[in-house]
């Protein structure tokens, strides 16, 4: 009875899966963004490369839709609501950028069980039925100090800029920073600041640290907060040690103007904010049929000193270094996932 | 002798901006022993200019919060963005245009603040909900303007805001003169009791003559105001106006209110505290981060010492 019962669910599942593999087109269907929070330059370009990306793929008739929504309160409640409304809307699929990886798993698994495909990336979810495209911000951490210690073989002081307190981003670069400073141990973290990811915020917060601190050999960030840390360095009439940037525009282009200056080298890295492109075309592709695994990992955008006048020329002013990703990619990133 | 020294000590102990000042100044000590006392200058050069923007944007707030229960500004973050973005995109870094730019973040302040005001009085929206709603209407225009994109200060602002004049930062200066402004209207001038009569009775202000409503929108256009003159200000010292810009001068513009000891029911407000309040946000956090606290400790003890701070204040005031 109870090996009937599993037999029939088996079947009932390849009947319901193989009209979804039968279909080679998604020109009917349609993909919604659920996206948690638009207030700054980096969410913006987000924003930007989705509709350029998604628009275009429904002019192409790819998609029938391919909608952005974003919540005004970056609360998971209201992001819940937000999801549940996607669903009664009917859409095929939902892309999500999440305020929380576990407080919108009830809300994900109700639109898994209405049929629909989530995708989350960025702001990644544990519910087991969504895909999740995340990015190894750990390693974004860890390759901050390992590229210093390549630049300064004796070690040194180092001064950390952390993000937002008490989000899952900030923990992750945090211990990856914390593990090469354990590779690497002539360096030493002598100061933590939290810079809330804004140029501001950090500004403050570092020139309020400096007059405590001894000689920095280098600055590790976790991106948006660079070009503030510079300034604070410079008003406390300090020598500038390497920062490490996060490809945030103003960033690069002090960084352009100090090397030609002076020399100054650096490494600049971040997630390209594009990546929500790259989960539209993954979301477009599960619809499609193809068998995708459910955790793909997106590569991190890096700047460096032969490539820094190239992505500067390509970034408009005041915002994000960017790469739109297209279908080739999408295809190209889960085949290395297999 | 001894007792009418005795009895000065008393009256400062019994100010209520004394408390906020003594515990800047042990703050700040604390975090100089730690470099056994080198950087002193740049410490206080930096609380100086930083605690220039909490002052200004509370003095805004401490006008609001005077007018009694419920009265608060909480659009004063999207306030401060709108006024950045829109000034420094109209500037675009041109320095023919750094007044008239000033002249565009002030008419933001005017236009947000009358805008404020119009909410509560014609569609009587308590302040709070007023006022936040509106905030997410100026946030969205400030996006919708310029998409996030942060556009440089004309360079002679941004050396003005980043400098100083005979060792004393430009932006404290400027805020020392807003607060002497302050000062003068509310302890000097009848408008002054006109607000403080507002906040310990309106009913009775109104009966006796007072132009409430007239004091009431005095009172939210001046702190959109000074909130847009931080926003300009703040976005040409740290190099362009950003979107998340104004995000943690909500909660400080009210925390330096109360912890400098103005009355968080109103009817009673206290413009030199403001500046202890400001300079204690600023030297607590740099303190805490100085010792390398975490997050989490910081927090908590920035939240136990404005719960001290405002316990022994009040409680002095009320033991005499």
């Amino acid at each position: 009875m109870n090996s009937k019962a599993k037999l029939l669910g088996a079947a009932a599942l390849v009947a319901l899966a193989l009209p979804g593999s039968a279909i080679a087109d998604t020109a009917d269907k349609r993909i919604a963004l659920s996206n948690n929070y638009a207030g700054n330059s980096w969410r913006q370009a987000m924003l930007e490369s989705w509709s350029k990306v998604g628009g275009k793929a429904v002019a192409d008739g790819v998609a029938a839709a391919a909608d952005a929504f974003t919540t005004s309160e970056n609360q998971a409640t209201e992001q819940a609501a937000q999801i549940q409304n996607m669903i009664l809307q009917g859409y095929d699929a939902i892309v999500v950028n999440a305020a929380s990886p576990t407080a919108l798993n009830g809300a994900i698994k109700e639109a898994c069980d209405a049929g629909i495909t989530v995708v989350s990336f960025d702001g990644i979810v544990t519910e087991p039925c969504a895909w999740r495209i995340a990015v190894d911000f750990k390693e974004m951490g860890r390759q901050q100090v390992e590229y210093l210690a390549s630049r300064l073989p004796d070690g040194g002081n180092l001064l950390e800029i952390r993000g937002l307190a008490g989000v899952f981003v900030d923990d992750e670069i945090h211990a990856g920073i914390e593990q090469g400073v354990k590779e690497f141990p002539k360096f030493k973290i002598v100061g933590s600041v939290h810079g809330d990811w804004a140029q501001d915020v950090a500004q403050k917060a570092v020139a309020g640290i400096l007059p405590s601190l001894p000689d920095l050999a280098g600055v590790v960030t976790q991106g948006g907060d660079g070009y503030g840390a510079a300034q604070a360095i410079k008003a406390a009439g300090r020598e500038t040690p390497i920062i490490v940037m996060g490809n945030r525009q103003d960033e690069m282009k002090w960084w352009a103007s100090a090397r030609d200056e002076n020399g100054y080298e650096t490494l600049s890295l971040s997630i390209a904010p594009g990546v929500g492109t790259l989960a539209f075309w993954v979301a477009q592709q599960i619809l499609d049929g193809a068998e995708v695994p459910k955790d793909l990992t997106v590569p991190f955008l890096k700047v460096t000193q032969d490539t820094l006048d190239e992505t500067l020329a390509s970034t408009p002013v005041g915002s994000v270094a960017n790469v739109e990703y297209s279908l080739e990619d999408a295809k190209a990133v889960i085949a290395g996932a297999k | 002798m001894a007792s009418s020294r005795l009895s000065l000590l008393l009256a400062i102990l019994r100010r209520p901006w004394f408390w906020a000042f003594a515990a800047s100044t042990i703050a700040f000590f604390a975090t100089l022993t730690l470099s056994e006392g080198r950087g002193g200058g740049e410490l206080l050069s930096a609380a100086l200019t930083f605690a220039s923007f909490s002052a200004i944007v509370g003095i805004g707030q401490m006008f609001v919060i005077t007018l009694g229960p419920g009265n608060v500004d909480l659009s004063i973050p999207a306030t401060m963005t709108l006024a950045g973005t829109l000034s420094l995109k109209f500037m675009d870094g041109q320095t023919a245009l750094i007044l008239p730019g000033l002249g565009n973040a002030l008419a933001v302040g005017i236009a947000a603040g009358a805008f404020n005001y119009l909410l509560i009085r014609l569609l009587r929206i308590p302040p709070i909900i007023a006022t936040l709603s509106a905030s997410f209407l100026y946030q969205s225009l400030a996006i919708w303007w310029n998409r996030g994109l942060r556009i440089k200060p004309p360079e002679a602002l941004a050396d003005f805001a980043t400098g100083s004049t005979g060792g004393i930062p430009n932006l404290t200066i400027i805020g020392i003169l807003i607060a002497v402004v302050s000062w003068v209207l509310l302890e000097r001038s009848i408008f002054g009791r006109w607000v403080s009569a507002f906040g310990q009775n309106t009913r009775a202000a109104r009966l006796s003559g007072v132009p409430v409503e007239a004091v009431r929108a005095a009172t939210y256009i001046s702190s959109a105001v000074l909130a847009s003159l931080t926003g300009y200000l703040l976005a040409s010292f740290s190099g362009g106006a950003a979107l998340n810009m104004g995000t943690e001068y909500l909660l400080i513009s009210i925390a330096v209110v109360v912890i400098g000891g103005s009355s968080i029911a109103g009817g009673n407000s206290n413009v030199p505290g403001i500046w202890g309040g400001a300079l204690l946000m600023f030297l607590v956090v740099s303190m805490l981060n100085s010792y390398g606290f975490g997050a989490g400790v910081r927090l908590i003890m920035t939240g136990a010492i404005i719960i001290a701070i405002v316990a022994a204040a009040s409680g002095k005031g009320r033991s005499v």
